[in-house]
């Protein structure tokens, strides 16, 4: 045999699984964005409407607007405090020692637990019942603790963000630790001897040479936050109404609950289009060219 | 105008010691060269100065005050670092004009002062240029620009030349030495490469294991070595250094060979140092002492032989016309002025009358 065929040969199979999970459902969920595919209706699977489900989202659905812009705020909400407070606690825990080394191991641990649980955890600890919040509250802020965190809708919302936040910082603080070690040493001393102070010295030096891994961590955190699921499923479940209901939490509901599986992969087809303009990016800067 | 005083400068990392106890004292206006191999506290010694590390104990005045709680930027000193230090976002005119923007020069001044310092270190044509587009030699002289374009008090070079090819580092050693000559700013400058100690200094202050091991001109340190750490440090090829004994005022070498007359006491055990330059090659028997050749070099512009001693190899400088073949015996005269004697327990130098 050649080895042309052979490499081919070689790689067949893995062509094949990936090709039966991944691009295979891939191409059938873009098929099903042009029926009108309810589960609930049989033959409707090939009953092809060309872009109405599109158009639906478009003109016709306050719902799927009102998820695109939770997920809107949600993303650079998360997105902005995760990379800030990440960035302060990356300054705080980079140089050396024993204590900041420690420091360092444990802040893996809310890394290191699923989403879905992360939303139980704060679900239970938000339960106006026996929540560790109220508990807090009730000692500390009495007042506080009468609010029922969950019911209202800007207060659920910020809840989500806060879990969210706490369970990315530490991934990006330690991409960030990573990102600080490689800016060299001496130009951070040179500009101490040239006369800045610290603030000067990490806006002018020190900021600007993380620049491309500050790039590579917003972009990366934006994908992850436009496709938050699980956390939001388990900690509000979209509620109260749709305060909190995201765009892939929407597409779980028309999909799955409502079984119109149709829409729910237009819309589904809808967000992939920020991802690939993202995706772009992120390769842009990771595999730059020097 | 500032003289730097050290006063006991001490720095330890646990029971690690990096400078132990040093004193020194750097005139107005003065080049002082920090020599010594890597470990041995210079660079530990500049970063106190700079800063940049904080001194377990001791004094450090820079122009008459004490710096000790100072923060680098209020000391007053400009600082250019072995792997150029430059800030690799910002073009060649903002590197060099970053210390007069930091410190509030008026902005019309600044294009000025940039372009004055550029022209100094001839960069006039690469302003525009991000440091990655240039080459080792052109990032080093945007760190010295960097560094002139005020006038601080003192200088601080942290063996600026040590990334530069060798062809490349004798042009720059040249420019330090006309740039300091033209600025008359005091000058700390480390190295380990005993050349640019030589050429570039007003004095050379030899550290090992943290302690300074003599400050002085590079003739003193060259020709007047304070021990046998120095006397085998400085020159190339180093110091040769015989042991053996003094016996009614012969230096006799060990194995017994009398090699030359010496004007010191008797000793039991001493070692003789002498440079292959003061050891001259001559005919067999008509020298001091003979001794085979046990390897012949040509270096082009001189010879060098090493040369059976005992079971020592004692080096000598021959003429550029000088051919000698393995184990031939010649003989060899030893310069009476420069015979140096040093204690082999201490390493300590051991004056004797009429000796160098």
């Amino acid at each position: 045999m050649r080895d042309d065929t052979l490499k081919y040969l070689l790689v067949l199979p893995a062509v094949l699984v990936v090709s039966a999970t991944a691009v295979w459902p891939l191409a059938e969920s873009l098929r099903l964005s042009f029926t009108v595919g309810r589960l609930n209706r049989p033959g409707s699977l090939d009953q092809y409407l060309g872009f109405e489900n599109f158009s639906w989202a478009f003109m016709e659905d306050p719902a799927f607007w009102n998820s695109v812009w939770v997920t809107a705020v949600y993303t650079v909400a998360t997105v902005g405090l995760t990379t800030v407070l990440a960035l302060g606690l990356a300054l705080l825990l980079a140089p050396e020692g024993r204590l900041r080394s420690t420091a360092r191991t444990l802040l893996i641990l809310p890394f290191a637990m699923s989403p879905a649980l992360i939303g139980v955890s704060f679900r239970f600890m938000f339960n106006p019942e026996f929540g560790l919040f109220d508990a807090f509250f009730g000692l500390m802020l009495p007042p506080l603790a009468e609010i029922s965190w969950l019911a209202n809708p800007t207060l659920a919302f910020a809840v989500c963000v806060m879990a969210d936040v706490w369970g990315w910082i530490p991934f990006l603080t330690l991409v960030l630790i990573g990102g600080l070690a490689a800016v060299p040493r001496e130009t951070i001393e040179a500009a101490r001897i040239d006369g800045a102070n610290a603030w000067r010295v990490f806006r002018d030096v020190t900021l600007p040479q993380m620049g491309p891994v500050l790039a590579v961590v917003v972009i990366l955190k934006t994908i992850f936050s436009l496709k938050t699921f699980d956390q939001i499923f388990m900690l509000t479940n979209g509620g109260p109404g749709t305060a909190t209901q995201t765009l892939s939490h929407y597409i779980y509901f028309n999909g799955m609950k409502y079984g119109q599986i149709g829409y729910a992969a237009s819309v589904a087809w809808l967000m992939v289009i920020p991802m690939i303009i993202l995706t772009y990016f992120y390769a842009k800067f990771v595999f730059r060219k020097e | 105008m500032a003289e730097v005083v050290l006063t006991n400068l001490t720095k330890r990392w646990g029971p690690a010691v990096g400078v132990d106890n040093q004193s020194l004292r750097v005139e107005d206006r003065e080049f002082l060269v920090l020599l010594g191999p890597s470990g041995c506290g210079k660079t530990t010694t500049m970063r106190m100065i700079a800063g940049l590390d904080e001194p377990t104990a001791g004094d450090i005045h820079i122009g008459g005050r004490r710096v000790n709680d100072d923060l680098p930027k209020d000391r007053d000193i400009a600082m250019v670092f072995q792997n150029y230090g430059l800030y690799p976002h910002m073009t060649v005119f903002d590197n060099i004009a970053y210390p007069l923007k930091v410190r509030g020069t008026p902005k019309s001044e600044i294009p000025k002062r940039v372009g004055r310092a550029a022209e100094q270190v001839e960069l006039t044509g690469f302003l525009d240029r991000k440091p990655k587009a240039l080459s080792g030699g052109q990032r080093q002289r945007v760190a010295l620009a960097r560094a002139i374009v005020r006038t601080p008090k003192v200088f601080l070079m942290d063996e600026p030349l040590s990334n530069l090819d060798a062809k490349l580092r004798v042009t720059m050693r040249g420019e330090i030495k006309r740039l300091s000559r033209e600025l008359r700013v005091t000058t700390i400058y480390v190295t380990h490469d005993q050349v640019e100690a030589m050429t570039l200094a007003d004095r050379v202050a030899v550290m090992k294991d943290g302690v300074i091991q003599q400050l002085g001109t590079p003739d003193e340190i060259y020709d007047d070595p304070a021990n046998m750490f120095v006397a085998g440090f400085i020159g190339s090829p180093a110091m040769n250094l015989i042991s053996g004994s003094v016996r009614g005022g012969v230096f006799l070498a060990d194995g017994g060979a009398a090699l030359v007359r010496i004007g010191a006491p008797d000793l039991d055990r001493a070692v003789l140092g002498v440079r292959a330059d003061d050891l001259r090659p001559v005919g067999k028997g008509t020298g001091d002492v003979d001794a085979a050749v046990h390897v012949f070099e040509n270096l082009g512009e001189s010879t060098l032989l090493t040369l059976r001693i005992g079971e020592q190899r004692v080096m000598a400088r021959g003429g550029r016309h000088e051919r000698k073949k393995p184990d031939e015996v010649v003989g060899v005269t030893f310069n009476a002025d420069h015979l140096h004697l040093f204690d082999p327990e201490s390493g300590a130098r051991v004056r004797f009358r009429g000796g160098g």
